[in-house]
């Protein structure tokens, strides 16, 4: 299961936030560790160089992306080579989305369109699309190139 | 709350300062919903409204009742435009607005419509959003489109209806285990991802069918599978097959090992993990099976990517637990890996190397660790100080070290779970290492001088008062726990105030002196602490002069509270305060259910403080306790050792029964633990009926049967035998479950009147030679073989046959024996020809033993021992190598 998917600005702020499978009152707990995760580690991190932790029998794979920092929480069969798949998709896609890596303004520019591409990605902590054209397209709600 | 941007340097190009979302309002936002009722529809202005109310969802805004139902029917309309950037925005924001059940029908007909439409992606997402939202009567209705819809040729299509299919599997398994003929279909589909979803599905629906599964595992591995997510899925599956069939087939090849072994080479990095996670954690895997996997890891150690090198080390870590020999190779790599810039990497190379390393590496690698703790995080200090103490119990001669280690660390800065985690260790390496006892103790002193957590002072000075006493100048330690009644809190002086008590009571030199400072206390602020100086004055007897505390007195201070804590809590609140006193006596004995401690023992790490020495002992506390408690054990004198439970029954059968041996001098008990698992059923008058005729040496002298065991409430059966006394008696013993069953009324949870007889046989039961046998290490193991001496010496040898390894051989033996290996040295290093084991014991009759073992293997895997037995009573020497004679 894909616990979570938060995306934060560079000083912490959560721009998307999405759980499935966390009980409400978890969440709040979830989001102070992933922000103080990043802030502890990301800075320097190259841009798309991922890091990795565990938490308990959860993993965490997280990087920066231009302006935003982009975190992936999984357990289970989403372990954490896994949930590097995952996060290769998004940041791939949020790239082609914004044309270039993402200022925070950019971002939020963009952001009805990522909501559509996440929703693409990851459906009810499962993961559903891997291949950015064809989240491309399916946003259009254009069948896939190959099909 | 998103905060607008910071201004950014001017030279950056020309993007504008603000976000889009600046000063963003709820309120406003639910005004400008109402374009969505316009008869005009501008979808552009309608995306705009809802990307604004996603982000205020993101954020964690919440629509109140009438906000949530006003915007989800405004959007509704939006399915008259025919716009199709604006339908695909409906469709997301319908699933984060996730409607009530009531609401659901407004939107259900037009989802439908898209559900039937000749566009494939409008069918795809309509089945996502209806399946979200809709509710078990709906699914019916729905059900045949979205068995048509997974075997639909659009992948999206398939796959959304798959996933639906697993997210609707939790609330609605009949409906979705109808589907399993279109899920097997879409399993060969020729798209990945369908693949990939299909098994994620199909093995959901027969999770509980074994012959399934195993069928599902022996079609796929023989076929081809597309997407690497999915062939992990398949490496997990093929591993539960393996693990279930693995009892049958014990002697031949492994079933599927091939087939793991070929995935160690396919060309996704995550399947070559998946699949050497898969072998490394094979039950009983041979170093053969290992070796492939290891080295795959190895390879990924030093590999770019972060989290490959993660996998890597996190899954050699696990393996380290188990087969460190088979790790070393790969330590050069896990070293390098220490200075990783991700902490997380670092950390699990070093709590890895901690557990591969050999005694004459430890001081190396603790220079490196002492570099690499200031900057990590305490979550991670912990795991490396649980890894330091378990290498110290290894390598107790290192004690000295390790102990410099963690005193150093308990002076630095850290939060109460760290400072908690470093305690404890030294607790444990105090209690078995004797040597570091003193050095311990002081260690301790130390640090509750300046401690800021008022737990870990008072746990430190209680454990001060049982140990200070029994060292070689417990004057010493005085004037720490004296100091503590100056400086500290109330709670923290009342500890100190019970800690010099027990100094007192012990050491009957320093009891005038205890008596002055006792005395001292009587004039605290605070009433808990005079009450307790009080007491202790009045109880320690000999008004401060130089004599022998009572018997009384001490069982007083040290004896444990012998009441089941839940009992005397609630006597206490029943009691109403009268003129007669509370009394002790009539809190009940008896414990309820089950003791935890039994169900928790396996695998429980030993947790220092507060918790009686170590694990294995606080089970024998709790048994001890519970035995006590029956009458008719009263007169068996102490309780020597209590086996680990033993199953009698399979799992998941109807009644759930284990038995734990208790050996006394004289006698065998037998508990018998049964939980019934059928909610319809009472048991009444439960008994084990035992038949001893292959146990000639036993006879059987009480039976304490259970009145009555109710569903899932665990009850316990004793069955005490008489034994010729301090022989290691063996035996066999079939055992059969008899009671009275009566039908319960699972709505009302009455019993029915009448009952009938029933019996259920439960399996054979053993009392083996290594049941006479505590398992007790020594520290220095060299030093305990010199001062046992050659007088009781004795030495043989024997052939053990042909054996599957070395391993396995020196395993045998040591459960043989039940004994504790010590150094290390039941784990034998790959491709060893000989090897030593050192086991330690202590035999019936309070008889320490002390065993070397050489063992050799040859050619065609004949393995040959030297055994060399010392203990205090050559019977006794004796008596262990005809354990192994006729083993």
């Amino acid at each position: 299961m894909l616990l979570a998917l938060l995306i934060s600005n560079s000083v912490g702020n959560i721009l998307v936030e999405r759980y499935h499978g966390v009980p409400a009152e978890e969440r709040l707990h979830w989001r102070s560790f992933l922000v103080k995760l990043g802030a502890d580690n990301l800075k320097g991190a190259k841009n798309e160089e991922l890091l990795v932790a565990s938490h308990k029998s959860v993993y965490i794979v997280y990087t920066v992306l231009g302006d935003v920092s982009v975190y992936v929480v999984g357990k289970d069969e989403y372990d954490e080579l896994a949930l590097a798949e995952v996060i290769f998709v998004i940041t791939s896609t949020i790239k082609d989305v914004c044309g270039k890596l993402p200022s925070e303004r950019l971002f939020l520019d963009k952001y009805g369109k990522i909501c559509q591409c996440l929703d693409e990605i990851v459906w009810t902590g499962i993961l559903e699309n891997t291949d950015k054209d064809r989240i491309k397209r399916l946003i259009r709600l254009k069948p896939p190139a190959e099909f | 709350m998103a905060q607008p941007l910071v201004k950014k340097d001017d030279d950056r190009d020309d993007e504008a300062e603000y976000s889009p979302f600046l000063g963003i309002e709820k309120g406003a936002v639910l005004q400008e919903a109402r374009v969505f009722n316009d008869p005009q529809l501008d979808p552009r202005r309608c995306s705009q409204v809802i990307t604004k109310l996603l982000y205020l969802l993101n954020q964690g805004e919440t629509f109140t009742k009438v906000e949530a139902t006003e915007v989800f029917f405004a959007v509704t309309k939006l399915f008259q435009s025919r716009d199709i950037g604006l339908r695909r925005m409906v469709y997301l924001m319908i699933k984060e607005l996730s409607p009530s059940a009531d609401e659901v029908i407004i939107v259900t007909s037009s989802l439908m419509k898209d559900m039937n439409s000749k566009t494939d992606m409008y069918r795809a997402n309509a089945i996502r959003v209806l399946c979200r939202i809709t509710d078990g009567t709906l699914l019916t209705q729905i059900e045949r489109y979205l068995k048509q819809a997974i075997v639909d040729k659009n992948p999206v299509v398939a796959s959304a209806a798959l996933v639906s299919g697993i997210h609707l599997l939790q609330t609605n398994p009949e409906i979705v285990k109808r589907w399993s003929n279109e899920v097997q279909e879409a399993v060969q589909s020729r798209a990945a991802l369908v693949q990939f979803h299909a098994l994620g599905l199909l093995h959901q629906i027969r999770q509980n069918d074994r012959l399934a599964v195993s069928k599902l595992v022996t079609s796929l591995t023989r076929g081809t599978v597309r997407s690497p997510l999915a062939q992990c899925l398949l490496i997990r599956y093929t591993s539960q097959v393996i693990r279930e069939s693995a009892t049958s087939t014990q002697t031949g090849d492994r079933p599927f090992y091939d087939f793991l072994e070929g995935c160690l080479r396919h060309k996704a990095e995550m399947v070559i993990f998946e699949a050497a996670r898969a072998i490394t954690e094979l039950n009983g895997v041979t170093s053969r099976e290992l070796t492939p996997a290891i080295t795959v890891l190895q390879l990924f150690l030093s590999s770019s990517k972060p989290v490959l090198r993660f996998a890597a080390v996190r899954t050699l870590n696990k393996v380290a637990m188990t087969h460190p020999m088979a790790v070393t190779n790969c330590n050069i790599d896990m070293e390098s890996l220490i200075s990783d810039q991700n902490r997380s990497i670092a950390t699990l190379a070093i709590t890895t190397l901690l557990k591969t390393g050999n005694e004459s590496s430890v001081e190396r690698l603790m220079k490196q660790i002492t570099n690499f703790m200031s900057d990590i995080a305490d979550e991670f200090k912990i795991v490396v100080v649980e890894a330091i103490r378990s290498l110290c119990l290894k390598f107790p001669l290192k004690y000295r070290s390790l102990m410099n280690f963690l005193s150093n660390i308990l002076r630095e800065e850290g939060g109460f779970e760290y400072k908690k985690a470093i305690v404890d260790s030294i607790v444990i390496l105090i209690r078995d290492i004797p040597d570091a006892k003193e050095s311990g103790l002081l260690h301790l002193c130390e640090f509750i001088e300046d401690c800021e957590f008022t737990y870990l002072s008072t746990q430190i000075l209680h454990f001060l008062g049982i140990e200070g006493p029994k060292t070689s100048d417990p004057s010493k330690y005085i004037r720490y726990i004296y100091n503590r009644v100056h400086l500290e809190n109330a709670t923290v002086r009342a500890s100190a105030v019970s800690t010099l008590a027990k100094f007192g009571a012990m050491v009957d030199s320093l009891k005038p002196r205890i008596f002055v400072l006792l005395r001292r206390c009587l004039f605290d602020s605070d009433d808990e602490v005079r009450d307790r100086a009080t007491l202790y004055l009045n109880t320690l007897g000999g008004d401060g002069s130089v004599v022998e505390t009572d018997k009384d007195v001490k069982d007083f201070l040290f004896g444990s509270l012998d009441l089941p804590l839940v009992n005397f809590e609630t006597s206490l609140k029943n009691y109403e305060p009268s003129e007669e006193p509370f009394d002790i006596n009539s809190v009940p004995k008896e414990i309820k259910s089950q003791p935890l401690a039994e169900k928790k023992a396996p695998g429980k790490k030993p947790t220092g403080l507060g918790a009686p020495p170590t694990a294995p002992a606080s089970t024998v506390d709790a048994y001890e306790k519970l035995l006590s408690a029956i009458p008719e054990f009263a007169d068996f004198g102490k309780l020597f050792k209590s086996s680990a439970p033993v199953e009698l029954t399979e799992a998941e059968t109807e009644y759930s029964v284990n038995v734990v041996k208790h050996i006394f001098d004289g006698h065998v008990v037998f508990q018998y633990n049964c939980t019934n698992t059928i909610p319809e059923q009472l048991l009444e008058q439960v008994t084990v009926v035992v038949d001893a005729s292959e146990a000639e040496e036993f006879s059987q002298v009480v039976t304490k049967p259970l009145r009555a065991l109710p569903y899932d409430t665990p009850g316990q059966i004793f069955v005490a035998f008489e034994k010729p006394e301090g022989v290691p008696a063996v035996g066999k013993f079939s055992n059969m479950l008899r009671f009275t069953v009566k039908e319960v009324d699972t709505t009302t949870g009455e019993a029915e009147e009448d009952g009938v007889e029933d019996e259920y046989q439960l399996e054979d039961l053993e009392v083996v030679a290594a049941d006479y046998m505590l398992r007790v290490g020594v520290s220095n193991f060299r030093n305990a073989w010199e001062n046992m001496g050659a007088d009781c010496e004795r030495v043989d040898e024997y052939g053990l046959g042909p054996r599957e390894s070395l391993t396995e051989a020196v395993n045998a033996v040591i459960n043989l024996l039940g004994m504790q290996p010590c150094e290390g040295t039941e784990v034998v290093p790959s491709n060893s020809r000989s090897h030593t084991s050192l086991l330690s014991g202590v035999y019936i009759g309070n008889v320490r033993v002390l065993v070397r073992i050489a063992f050799g293997i040859d050619g065609p895997k004949e393995v040959a021992m030297k055994l060399a037995v010392r203990s205090e009573d050559e019977a006794v020497s004796d008596a262990i190598h005809e354990i192994v004679a006729s083993g």
